[in-house]
């Protein structure tokens, strides 16, 4: 196993720990959380490219640049439609958001 | 700092922090733990960037990640008065289907990732200097960088006004 | 000889075409106009169309008498156009149409004349004279016709015709069943017909008569198709003409007016089977085969119909059955080969047959609308015209020489004896003697001994109209004379030498009166004479006689009054499985098959729905399994493809 391998496998165990998270957790902002976990192991993911990789030497730093930021904009978002929902439902049980069923 | 003993030894240690506190994340019911087990994990996480040479990664990821989405995210748990965290099973229903499910992506994606034929893949470091990425960024990815900027201006506004009490 | 063809003049084609075409005009008018316009005086342009049609025939006639071998031939326009498959509206005039238009002009117009008195007040009045137009128009064109698919238009104008006059009292449910019932069952022979038509076209490739007899003669068809041809369009006789086993609508058809029974179930209509297989010689004489079946079935048909009449109570279906029977007589003369006998038959049947319903129709008409003969009697006395012309028509059908009936029953029985069916002899002279006596039954019932109806009609009883009984004396004349004028001197009187040129190869095979001939003719004198006795001694003399005949022989008169039990049969064999697989179509067929599987259709759609529904919770954690089952997926995918 090459140097760049072992850090791919940590991003992946990474990744699908805050999979598992994002699919069971019931708290809304639990789920929030996982999603910022899978996220930061995809950056690993990119870093570990572009240091080993001559492919994407300069490249991969960029994209997680870019991903951290986006990845600030879109918590916020996410947050403030939990809040929003919250004191309209008094809830932040996941379970319960279901009005698009059927 | 490539290759030698001690070099992996600290990634063995950081990748079991990082690890750790990722399942505490996943794992703690507590969530005001579980949140503070997510900023150790941001913390281990940017040890590791260091550990790959992206030391500019490294403090933009302390910057950002624990310095504002941390303290974002525990505003939300403390708006959203959870704080208690009552007694509940607070794994849902389909945690039976989604730990073999992920356990299989794991195993999948990792063998695939392990046995795949990177080009060009060496044990040194290729990563640029902090100049030569400013350099890039402000000329060559200026586009993406001022469109970013635009982001996060929508998602400010986006956020005040979905969170506004009407008075 | 054959006949040839001439150039015909314009006036012959004016002449010939306006035959058909005023009645259709008369039909048209009359009904559009009848109920408003015309009142009680509907009938008057139907008459004058009628009228001036018999005329015009007429006219014709005499020109074919000074021109017998040469027919006219002529097309008017095309009137189907399929690829190949050309037919034109033409029609066709020699001696044979000549005779037939004898017979069609004279009894229709006759007929007309007669239904004014008849249909007084009937609130159908003006419809009645508009469908007899209709029929007259639709039986000419059968007989002018020049081509096989022009007859079978007409002869399903005049099956029309027949349902249209026969439920003519529609409200009556009788007659409404009756009409259907001659419409279907005709509809029976008439698919054989059209298989006929169809097996015609494709062994001599046209329709037209000129075209199919020319190729016939060459004698290059087989026998078999030549045979199959014959049958089929026989079995199409079978059904207009009522010969058994397609006989049973005739009866019922009485329920039509009595004038409409004259004209279409006498005269004309059912003489179209007859005509057709006459018309069709040039086939039939290549089939032996076809000659024999037609033969047999005329013959059965003639003895069947004749036992069944004397049982009868009802003075039209006694005539009815009669007429089945005469018609039987005309198709095995045919069959045994003496063309000109038949033809001759039925030029004389249609004068005393329609004499005869007319007849009956103003004896029912004098009793107050009584059909049933066990409650007539001693009209002779109150009703002497129709008494003496009844009589003349009795005697006419019976076969009493010198009537005309004696004349062409005679030429037909001697030519089966002469041509070697001496069966068909025997069976003829029985039917001979039958008819002698349900005739004369008919005849001492109806006008001897005393009345049997109740006080009030016995009141009403009274000779008919002058519109009515002038029709009468009139075709008593020919009823009577017809056979000694065309007749005489067999095989080679006045109708003999007309038809020749039709009838062109009639063997040489003769019946002659001297000899053998002469012992025949007296031999069928005396079995009628005596026919006439025993009706006399059962009716007359000693009326308990005909009850305790019915005793002694319970199952004879049991037959013979339930018709041999055919409308049975019929209702057994066809009419129940029928409805029987109607039944079972609709309960199994369409209830489970179809309702099946348009509900099952619909069943599996809410089934599927009702099973994907509940993948739908609405919750996004719910779907976002499903987004990364499907990346485990696609991973795989890739790797397995893209590889590397």
């Amino acid at each position: 196993m090459a140097a760049v391998d072992w850090y791919l496998a940590l991003a992946v165990a990474l990744f699908c720990i805050g999979a598992f998270g994002v699919l069971s957790r019931r708290n809304v902002i639990a789920v929030i959380m996982s999603l910022e976990i899978m996220l930061n192991a995809v950056n690993i993911a990119l870093v570990a490219f572009a240091n080993f990789v001559p492919a994407g030497a300069g490249k991969g730093t960029y994209f997680v640049l870019f991903v951290i930021t986006l990845a600030a904009a879109e918590v916020t978002v996410g947050l403030a439609i939990a809040v929003a929902n919250y004191r309209l439902r008094r809830t932040v049980q996941v379970d319960e958001f279901s009005e698009l069923k059927g | 700092m490539t290759g030698g003993i001690w070099y992996w030894l600290l990634f063995a240690i950081c990748a079991a922090w990082v690890l750790l506190t990722g399942i505490g994340v996943v794992a703690l019911k507590n969530i005001v733990h579980a949140a503070i087990s997510m900023v150790l994990c941001f913390f281990g996480v940017a040890f590791i960037y260091v550990l790959l040479n992206a030391e500019l990664v490294a403090i933009i990821q302390i910057l950002i990640y624990v310095g504002a989405i941390s303290v974002v995210i525990l505003f939300a748990i403390m708006l959203t008065d959870q704080l208690r965290g009552r007694l509940r099973l607070f794994f849902n229903q389909q945690s039976v289907f989604a730990l073999p499910l992920v356990v299989a992506v794991a195993v999948v994606l990792t063998w695939i990732l392990v046995t795949a034929d990177l080009p060009g893949a060496t044990s040194k470091s290729q990563n640029l200097t902090l100049a030569a990425l400013a350099n890039g960024l402000f000329n060559r990815y200026v586009f993406p960088f001022e469109l970013v900027s635009l982001v996060l201006l929508a998602a400010m506004i986006g956020a005040i006004l979905l969170t506004r009490r009407e008075d | 000889m054959e006949t040839g063809l001439t150039d015909v003049t314009q006036t012959m084609k004016v002449v010939v075409s306006l035959i058909p075409l005023l009645p259709l005009a008369g039909f048209l008018f009359t009904l559009l106009l009848g109920k408003r316009f015309m009142g009680k005086r509907a009938d008057v342009l139907s008459l004058a169309m009628v009228t001036a049609s018999w005329v015009l025939s007429m006219y014709v006639v005499a020109h074919v008498w000074g021109h017998r071998h040469e027919a006219i031939d002529f097309d008017l326009f095309t009137w189907v156009r399929a690829g190949s498959f050309v037919v034109k509206w033409g029609y066709l005039v020699d001696t044979l149409t000549a005779v037939m238009l004898v017979v069609v002009s004279t009894i229709g117009m006759l007929v007309h004349y007669y239904s004014i008195g008849y249909m007084k007040n009937d609130e159908g009045y003006y419809r009645f004279f508009a469908y007899l137009n209709l029929f007259m128009f639709s039986m000419f064109i059968l007989i002018l016709a020049n081509n096989y698919l022009l007859v079978f238009l007409a002869w399903e104008a005049v099956g029309l015709c027949s349902y249209l006059l026969i439920a003519f009292w529609f409200r009556k449910k009788s007659a409404s069943q009756a009409g259907k019932k001659a419409f279907l069952v005709n509809r029976v022979g008439d698919f054989g017909f059209t298989l006929g038509l169809f097996l015609i076209f494709t062994t001599f490739g046209t329709l037209q008569f000129s075209g199919v007899f020319g190729k016939a003669a060459l004698g290059q068809v087989g026998g078999g198709t030549m045979t199959a041809i014959c049958l089929l369009l026989f079995a199409g006789a079978v059904g207009k003409s009522a010969q058994f086993p397609l006989h049973v609508w005739l009866p019922d058809a009485m329920e039509g007016p009595t004038p409409v029974s004259a004209l279409i179930h006498a005269a004309t209509m059912v003489n179209a089977g007859v005509y057709m297989v006459a018309r069709s010689y040039p086939l039939f004489i290549h089939s032996h085969t076809a000659m024999l079946v037609v033969m047999i079935i005329g013959t059965f048909t003639a003895i069947y119909a004749a036992l069944i009449a004397l049982t009868q109570h009802d003075i039209k279906r006694v005539i009815a059955y009669s007429t089945i029977s005469s018609l039987g007589f005309m198709f095995m003369a045919l069959g045994a080969g003496a063309w000109v006998a038949g033809v001759f038959y039925l030029l004389a049947h249609g004068f005393f047959k329609g004499l005869l319903f007319l007849d009956s129709g103003s004896v029912i008409h004098g009793m107050s609308g009584e059909q049933d003969m066990r409650h007539m009697g001693g009209l002779r006395k109150k009703m002497p015209l129709t008494f003496w012309t009844m009589l003349v028509g009795a005697l006419a059908m019976a076969g009493i020489p010198p009537l005309a009936g004696f004349w062409a029953k005679d030429e037909i029985l001697g030519g089966a004896f002469v041509r070697g069916y001496y069966v068909v002899w025997v069976v003829g002279i029985a039917v001979a003697f039958v008819t002698a006596i349900y005739m004369f039954r008919l005849i001492f019932l109806t006008f001897w001994g005393e009345n049997r109806a109740s006080q009030e009609v016995q009141g009403h009883i009274h000779e008919s109209a002058r519109v009515m009984t002038v029709p009468l004396v009139i075709l008593a004349i020919p009823a009577a004379l017809v056979g000694v004028v065309a007749g005489w001197g067999p095989e080679h009187g006045l109708i003999h030498r007309f038809l020749e040129p039709v009838f062109y190869d009639l063997g040489s095979e003769k019946f002659a009166w001297a000899g053998e001939g002469g012992l025949l003719m007296l031999v069928s004198a005396i079995v009628v004479a005596l026919g006439v006795y025993v009706a006399y001694v059962m009716y007359v003399r000693r009326t308990e006689l005909p009850a305790r005949a019915a005793e002694r022989f319970p199952w004879a008169y049991k037959a013979s009054f339930n018709k041999f039990n055919m409308d049975e049969v019929y209702e057994a064999v066809v009419i129940r499985p029928t409805i029987a697989l109607a039944d079972w179509l609709w309960t199994f067929v369409d209830t489970v098959i179809v309702d099946g599987t348009v509900n099952g259709i619909a069943w599996l759609w809410g089934v599927l729905g009702r099973a994907l529904r509940p993948w739908q919770t609405g919750r996004a954690q719910n779907y976002a399994l499903g987004v990364f089952a499907g990346l485990l997926v696609l991973v795989v995918m890739v790797r397995i493809f893209w590889g590397g």
